[in-house]
């Protein structure tokens, strides 16, 4: 009992000096709020139905964006890691695009897009699309090179080959990839939305912000945090179970 | 099937090249500066079991891939059946060493199996049936549905051996197909391979460090020296082995030849570069 109570001290330890600290010394401050004045706010924003509003956008928008990068980043994987020629072709071209900001495209994403849904899910495909390559290109490189071997001796079709080899082999790296994929999809939509988007659950931060009401905007901040745990443990999970089916790819 | 005497007798009447399964002619190979397969000359008869042996770097295993289509010599002749061999083809079959490596660990046994029917397209109707008899033939009926990593080493190289029946071929490359086995499980596939073999009427090139192994499978022991150099050949030593089939772990392994010839390849390893 006291063992699975050990995790929970510290957040609680932290959340009693912060409402000790807002009820004295911060009594009169417009950054600082008691989490107990949170707790209100955060339940009166599940009462009018915004924060769930403003989740399912974030959440939809972080998925599609992820969705959309993962697979352009896959498959760009998938090709530049089976063909060198088309690794050195493309080679400096990635080497520039990799390392913008992901948010310093919200500018043109915006004149492209407007506001809106599209742009945000634009900016998350562009951030989650390279961790993906990357790894899809490293993992298809390290297929073991015997197995190369048995489709060449059987004489497998290029595609058979791909689908029946390669992709199969690197398939519990393209997990790992996704679920590290995951927490970038979610920091870069909610910073889209604090940045630029009128929309879910980084905008209604701003806006609590905005409005000088340090209570919501810290009930949005361990809302997000929240989230942002239970999205990370399920992909972690999801990734787990997949790794079990898969069980006999002993690495 | 014409036996091995007859083989023996007419490779020595000078039989038509076409005859021949497989036909290196002063066959070399070089990696950049290194030659690691001098001029080589064997001919390989059809249903003829050829073993080969020799210390290690001596390119026995580059003499097998380039046999398989996986190198190409860079001097010289290599021909199968009359033709060039120019890469993999499907009447080629090749058993790794490292079954581990050669099997696709999430496929089970019988997924493996199927793999060497799906390249070669099999309609899906067929395949089970197909699948079923190959396993039979090679004892895997009651593990058909397990995944390679719940299987013993021997039983991995079973199954790979059988995905190299299911491809049907007419020559069996086997790099140290049963290096990495303990001594009983060995002897075991040993002699499931030499009767695979016979039944097949297969051609077989075995690759081995293990000279007994090779006396006791081989129609003809083939020993490669270890750095040839410019002057002198990679092939050091060709030897018939005469002792009948089928063969036995306990009588063939007392046969008076079996003893001189294990005597004569010992010395010879033995001695290195003679």
């Amino acid at each position: 009992m006291t063992r699975a109570l050990r995790p929970v001290a510290v957040p609680l330890l932290l959340l009693a000096g912060l409402e000790a600290f807002a009820r004295t010394v911060g009594r009169n401050s417009d950054a600082v709020a008691p989490p107990s004045a949170a707790l209100l706010a955060l339940a009166r924003a599940f009462g009018d139905g915004s924060l769930w509003q403003a989740t399912g956008f974030t959440l939809g928008a972080a998925a599609l964006g992820l969705g959309l990068g993962s697979a352009i980043g896959a498959s760009l994987g998938l090709l530049l890691g089976l063909s060198r020629r088309a690794a050195a072709t493309s080679f400096l071209s990635i080497e520039v695009l990799r390392p913008i900001p992901s948010v310093a495209l919200i500018p043109l994403a915006m004149l492209v897009f407007g506001f809106g849904a599209a742009m945000e899910v634009s900016v998350v495909a562009f951030a989650t699309v390279w961790p993906m390559l990357i790894l899809m290109q490293a993992a298809v490189r390290q297929v073991e090179p015997c197995l190369l071997e048995v489709s060449a001796a059987l004489q497998l079709s290029p595609w058979d080959r791909a689908v029946k080899i390669i992709v199969p082999a690197v398939l519990p790296r393209l997990f790992v990839a996704l679920r590290l994929g995951v927490a970038v999809a979610l920091v870069v939509s909610v910073t889209v939305e604090i940045a630029a988007n009128p929309n879910g659950m980084g905008y209604a931060l701003m806006i609590a912000q905005q409005s000088l009401d340090p209570a919501l905007m810290l009930a949005w901040l361990f809302w997000i945090g929240a989230v942002g745990y239970a999205i990370n443990e399920a992909a972690l999970f999801a990734q787990r179970a997949m790794a079990r089916r898969m069980g006999e790819v002993a690495e | 099937m014409s036996t091995v005497a007859t083989l023996t007798a007419e490779r020595a009447a000078g039989t038509p090249a076409r005859e021949d399964a497989l036909v290196f002619d002063r066959t070399s190979i070089r990696f950049g500066a290194c030659e690691v397969l001098s001029p080589t000359s064997l001919s390989v008869a059809r249903g003829e079991f050829v073993c080969i042996i020799g210390p290690s770097g001596c390119g026995k295993t580059t003499l097998l891939r380039a046999a398989a289509g996986f190198i190409v010599p860079s001097g010289g002749a290599l021909t199968r059946r009359g033709l060039a061999v120019t890469g993999p083809s499907r009447d080629v079959a090749f058993v790794f060493q490292d079954y581990g490596r050669a099997l696709l660990p999430w496929r089970t046994v019988r997924g493996n199996v199927s793999l060497a029917l799906e390249a070669a397209h099999v309609p899906e109707a067929e395949r089970p049936a197909r699948i079923e008899r190959v396993l039979g033939t090679v004892g895997l009926l009651s593990h058909a549905d397990k995944f390679p990593a719940q299987l013993s080493g021997g039983m991995q190289q079973r199954v790979q051996i059988a995905r190299c029946l299911a491809q049907e071929p007419e020559l069996l490359m086997m790099d140290e197909p049963f290096g990495a086995l303990d001594a009983m499980t060995r002897q075991d596939l040993q002699d499931e391979l030499a009767r695979l073999v016979r039944e097949r009427g297969l051609t077989v090139l075995f690759v081995t460090h293990d000279l007994e192994e090779a006396i006791y499978l081989g129609d003809r022991v083939i020993a490669l020296r270890a750095n040839p150099g410019p002057q002198r050949a990679s092939l050091a030593k060709v030897i018939d082995v005469e002792i009948p089939r089928p063969r036995n772990q306990l009588s063939t392994r007392e046969h008076p030849q079996f003893l001189h010839l294990r005597r004569e390849l010992y010395g010879f390893l033995g001695h290195g570069h003679d």
